[in-house]
């Protein structure tokens, strides 16, 4: 398995995909920081008011990078489903296959490898999602002091932690869905088309749905579930669940159908 | 020759593994490959169709089939890729349904060489060896064998095709294998690039490994391999030496008249003696090929002198592998006669089944294979 880890990690760390890949994520951390900084003093999407004391909580600093886990989530989806999808296509999977006949040694490799790979992401993600509400937050007034404390750490050491968490999950999305599809432009659509519109629009129409979804439930998580009606610990449990069933499917099919392209 | 042996269903219940176990066919030792009515069908479709293979051990052996014929069908089940509908495989004396145990000693392309496009050749060799637990100097070992050192840091995607050959060949030698199984080892290669792949493969034979390669270049098959397996439609045609395939079929000698413009006359005449004669049209240089055994050239000569006409050139021709190839297979019309039935005296004419002729043929060199 060690062995599948640190092959794989050969074709993660090629400069294009890692440095591209990294690019994005701290893309999109700094605009959930700028942003969500910027709209202190207004109203966010749902219409509850962002102020300067509720920003100035310990738990302030992470606003900005729970604000887009949606979008790290399907960062982490779409590198998965790509990855996985692209040995398929690529015919690198048989290459692979005879070097190490072992399917499920090499498949909980290549997880392993992609685990390591987000967590490098998201902690990029949460430095920069962090130095940017930093530098923000003096101009619109918002106090820092909090931030530095113990508990101000704290709060970034869970943000990253919920965030990897969910973005963990999407990525599970991302396997179940490259190994089904065996290609990364259907298994990232497809993915993406029910984590993001499907489920949305589910649980705008039969709202109990959110409790239940594994993207939704993703989300809440991201979030330390603020603001859902789930609990936390209800929400990290289903997703857990939700998870070992998708990589359970991901596994046996691996493991057991035909590499045939 | 033609697989008979009724094919098993596969034991796949849990309950019986340790008994399918003791069930199992034994190989024979010398049988690097060896296969016992494997079948895999696809719906009601066989693409490939209870064949028996062996393959000796240290063998240069050539699969070769027409395109759909079975042959990467054939070659990923004993690569452990897909799983047979019924019968039995073995590679290295071990069973094909348990490639763990025999995969570390087998290198493989098949399918063309595939490779991650955005690597480095080097970079896709190292992820290959890292798999297989292997260090960099191997890597730079293949590299070099292959000749393909000084571009070994450029990408994939930019390699020529015939570059991608030679890293798809150096990924297979990778684990130093006992067996190395090349779909197309040629394909896409120059003169030179063939002539040095011929050469490696020749030499790594020769070091007591077993090599198995599918081709369509029969000239190339001819040329270095030592045995054979055909098939056609999943089935399996031939195997066993090349020499015994080609001494199977049926001789010709062709007879080249002084003027070109005699050339329709000579086959009339030779057809009158009751002789099969290729059409002449055939032959753009006025030669008439006549199915006969190489003893009764004089014969000829004399029959040809008497209506006056004096040949240029006589010589005996053996069809080639790739001849034997497209008659058995069903490329072209079947002229392909067992020796026996070929005289200057009596017509002869094709078997229904050009197949027939390759079975009967080859039937001793399988039974020595080991076929049952």
């Amino acid at each position: 398995m060690t062995a599948a880890l640190r092959a794989e990690w050969i074709k993660l760390g090629r400069s294009r995909f890692f440095f591209g890949t990294l690019a994005a994520v701290v893309s999109v951390a700094t605009l959930g920081a700028v942003l969500t900084m910027l709209s202190v003093g207004r109203r966010d999407y749902d219409g509850v008011p962002v102020t300067a004391p509720a920003m100035s909580r310990p738990d302030g600093v992470m606003q900005g990078l729970e604000a887009v886990s949606i979008l790290l989530g399907v960062v982490g989806l779409a590198v998965t489903a790509a990855v996985i999808g692209a040995d398929y296509t690529q015919g690198t999977l048989r290459n692979q296959l005879m070097a190490q006949p072992h399917r499920l040694r090499l498949l909980a490799g290549k997880c392993l490898a992609l685990v390591t790979f987000m967590m490098t992401m998201i902690a990029a993600a949460t430095v920069v999602a962090a130095a940017a509400s930093f530098a923000i937050a003096p101009i619109r007034g918002v106090d820092t002091a909090a931030w530095h404390s113990l508990a101000g750490l704290t709060e970034i050491g869970k943000g990253y932690l919920n965030v990897l968490a969910s973005s963990l999950g999407y990525a599970t999305l991302g396997l179940l869905a490259g190994v089904v599809f065996r290609s990364p432009a259907a298994a990232v659509s497809v993915a993406v088309a029910y984590a993001l519109p499907l489920e949305m629009l589910v649980s705008r129409i039969f709202s109990p749905a959110e409790s239940w979804l594994p993207a939704r439930l993703m989300d809440a998580l991201a979030s330390g579930a603020r603001g859902y009606r789930i609990a936390y610990e209800a929400a990290g449990l289903r997703i857990l669940v939700f998870c070992a069933a998708a990589v359970a499917a991901a596994l046996v099919l691996f493991a057991r159908r035909d590499v045939t392209s | 020759m033609t697989a008979e042996t009724p094919a098993r269903p596969p034991r796949t219940r849990r309950g019986s593994r340790r008994q399918a176990r003791t069930d199992l066919p034994r190989p024979p030792a010398d049988a690097a490959i060896w296969s016992q009515g494997l079948t895999r069908c696809y719906g009601t479709r066989h693409s490939v169709d209870r064949i028996d293979i062996h393959v000796p051990m240290g063998a240069l052996s050539g699969f070769v089939g027409p395109n759909g014929a079975g042959k990467t069908t054939t070659l990923r089940m004993l690569l452990g890729l897909i799983k047979p509908s019924a019968g039995h495989g073995f590679v290295l004396g071990h069973p094909i349904e348990r490639p763990a145990e025999y995969l570390s000693r087998v290198g493989a392309m098949i399918e063309g060489p595939t490779f991650h496009p955005g690597l480095t050749g080097r970079a896709n060799l190292r992820m290959l060896a890292r798999l297989r637990r292997l260090g960099p100097e191997r890597v730079a070992e293949t590299l070099s064998m292959v000749g393909l050192a000084s571009r070994a840091d450029d990408r994939f995607a930019s390699y020529s095709l015939g570059m991608k050959q030679r890293l798809g060949i150096a990924a297979a030698l990778l684990p130093r294998p006992d067996l190395l199984v090349l779909d197309e080892p040629t394909n896409g290669l120059d003169p030179a690039g063939i002539r040095e792949i011929r050469c490696l493969l020749k030499d790594l034979a020769g070091g007591r490994m077993t090599v198995f390669v599918s081709s369509h270049l029969l000239s190339e098959v001819e040329q270095i391999c030592d045995h054979l397996v055909m098939i056609r439609d999943g089935r399996l045609l031939f195997q066993g030496h090349v020499t015994e395939l080609l001494a199977a079929e049926d001789p010709r000698l062709v007879l080249t008249p002084e003027y070109s413009c005699d050339a329709a006359r000579l086959a009339a005449l030779l057809g009158d003696h009751g002789l099969r004669v290729d059409p002449p049209e055939r032959s753009p240089d006025g030669s008439v090929s006549v199915h006969a055994p190489e003893g009764s050239a004089a014969n000829l000569n004399r029959i040809a002198m008497s209506a006056g006409i004096a040949l240029r050139a006589l010589r005996a021709c053996r069809p080639t592998l790739e001849e034997t190839f497209l008659v058995a297979t069903g490329g072209v019309d079947g002229d392909l006669i067992p020796r026996s039935r070929s005289s200057p005296d009596v017509p002869t004419e094709s078997p229904d089944d050009p197949a027939d002729l390759l079975t009967a043929g080859a039937t001793a060199s399988t039974s020595a294979g080991g076929n049952s």
